[in-house]
């Protein structure tokens, strides 16, 4: 692998947040294609801290820095992907369901799928299922991500499905469930599409949902 | 020991005598659309005022048979004194706050009248409440947010990790050691107004955070959390912590209420033999989408394992059924 990418790599990996972009920045400089940057440096690198985060190794915090410090490489390097990078993969609808504030899960997984090159919509907290049919109706995601934290909040995530059945949209797109109150389980009985263990695991699900 | 309730939950509590059979206890909510209509007391009546607080803790008690009442069902009675905007939410949803009123880690400064506030003196009324009720008779668990959770409220719980992530730990001590005397007058006021015991919900959940953050953070203010309060107490930490299950046991609590994540043998094993455990009947799969047998099953797995008192894992869904609340209750009637 490319030094530099490396570099850029083990950066993210470690939440180097201070020191990212003048790395990007001189990759950019020396000649590489920003694309590459992206491929190989923060997907690379964000998947490492997905399956760090699944080992056990590292935590939320150490996840919310290295997220952070991907999402200032990616900054930089927006501008410059406009004549590199094709089309984005595929959209992605991604909200909390209702009754539901606790949104640091949704916020990593946008992050890396952000990272991960898809265009990614976040509708934020408390979305109830009408309101949810409608965003899928209107912006026709080839996925919609939910996710809830609390066992109290957890039903709400059945009736998303059920209005999107009752709107006859359920066919048009994945549903894809997660949050600490759930498990794959559930997502099978509720009728969901897939269920991601962590911000990792989604990017795969969606990954799999979108490839042609 | 005369088996009643309060008996054989207290004994359970601190690893003394078995009675006839394992009691069922609810350190956190078992509130339900079901039991509210039941007993006429729902939300968001029962997070503000003391009489339906008191009267659907009540309910726990008399109608779902379990050992225990345990008046509090939400996690902001403190934050809204301590100045978060907090919707109470109503029978369909739970409460929630809205703002995060020291997002810049600004000091907090605890109002010396804080166990004043409305949102405090309604619990402490509904203890007074169940106390004069039922008294000796069930045992009654009062409920407090230890710092870590409170500093997720005030500060923003995002927020809060991104700090602990970006290694500002003097910041992370500071507020922390601010909330604690929230803590500790809360709780001691609870034991007073007649709690015969205290749970501590502090969320150094597993997967959120490590062992580590919680030995460096958390623990020595939790040993002193625990010295500081007259009476004995529950700790509650969510999520599978079996990483740190040794942690807890030095916290100086007499007891962890913990997920079905953790395999009750395992948590049995590891600790059983210093701390007593509560738990761990699962909430989604099986108190809400199972069935009553399901519930049976989970709760006789957990009785075998060596599990002291027998629960949900944490506050259960609104529209649990509560024949399947009843369940847990069945399970433990049929002793060890």
């Amino acid at each position: 692998m490319n030094e530099t990418i490396g570099n850029i790599r083990e950066c993210i990996i470690e939440g180097g947040h201070r020191e990212i972009e003048q790395l990007v920045r001189a990759a950019c400089r020396s000649g590489l294609p920003p694309d590459r940057v992206v491929e190989d440096g923060l997907i690379a690198a964000m998947d490492v801290v997905g399956e760090k985060f699944g080992a056990g190794e590292i935590f939320v915090p150490e996840m919310l820095v290295s997220a952070m410090t991907m999402t200032l490489a990616l900054n930089v390097l927006k501008p410059l992907l406009a004549g590199h990078a094709g089309a984005p993969k595929g959209t992605v609808l991604m909200a909390t369901v209702r009754g539901d504030l606790h949104d640091i899960g949704k916020n990593l997984v946008i992050m890396m799928l952000e990272g991960a090159g898809f265009r990614v919509i976040d509708l934020g907290v408390d979305m109830d299922p009408e309101r949810l049919a409608a965003e899928v109706k209107e912006r026709r995601p080839e996925v919609l991500g939910l996710s809830a934290l609390l066992t109290t909040t957890v039903p709400e995530m059945e009736r998303v499905i059920e209005a999107l059945r009752a709107q006859g949209l359920r066919n048009r797109v994945r549903v894809m469930v997660g949050g600490a109150a759930v498990d794959a389980a559930f997502a099978q009985k509720i009728g969901a599409d897939g269920y991601g263990r962590d911000a990792a695991q989604a990017v795969a699900l969606v990954r799999r949902f979108v490839t042609p | 020991m005369k088996p009643t309730p309060h008996n054989l939950f207290m004994s359970a509590l601190y690893g003394g005598r078995k009675g006839a059979r394992p009691p069922a206890g609810n350190p956190t909510s078992i509130a339900c659309r079901e039991l509210m209509k039941a007993c006429g007391a729902g939300f968001p009546e029962a997070h503000l005022n003391p009489r339906a607080m008191a009267d659907l803790a009540l309910a726990g008690h008399e109608l779902a048979g379990f050992d225990t009442v345990m008046p509090e069902y939400s996690v902001h009675q403190e934050s809204a004194a301590l100045g978060c905007e907090v919707d109470w939410g109503n029978e369909t949803r739970m409460p929630d706050a809205r703002t995060t009123p020291h997002a810049d880690f600004s000091d907090v400064v605890v109002p010396e009248s804080i166990l004043d506030k409305p949102s405090l003196r309604v619990v402490l009324d509904a203890l007074s409440i169940l106390r004069r009720e039922v008294g000796g008779q069930a045992a009654i668990i009062g409920k407090v947010m230890g710092p870590w959770t409170l500093a997720y409220h005030v500060a923003g719980t995002q927020n809060f990790l991104l700090r602990l992530g970006l290694g500002e730990a003097d910041r992370i001590h500071r507020m922390l050691r601010q909330l604690m005397p929230v803590t500790i007058r809360f709780a001691n006021a609870q034991l007073k107004a007649g709690a015969d015991a205290v749970v501590l919900a502090d969320h150094a959940t597993g997967s959120l955070v490590g062992p580590y953050h919680y030995r460096d953070f958390l623990l020595p203010i939790h040993r002193e959390i625990t010295a500081r309060v007259g009476g004995p107490m529950i700790l509650h930490v969510c999520g599978n912590c079996l990483d740190r299950l040794e942690l807890f046991a030095e916290s100086g609590v007499d007891a962890y209420h913990f997920e079905w994540q953790v395999d009750a043998r395992a948590a049995v094993e590891k600790i059983g033999h210093r701390i007593s455990l509560i738990g761990n009947v699962n909430n989604t799969r099986t108190l809400l989408q199972g069935t009553p047998e399901d519930v049976y099953g989970q709760a006789r797995y957990a009785i075998a394992a060596g599990v002291h008192i027998i629960g949900p894992e944490c506050a259960i869904p609104l529209t649990t059924p509560l024949a399947n609340i009843r369940a847990i209750a069945a399970a433990v009637r049929e002793g060890y």
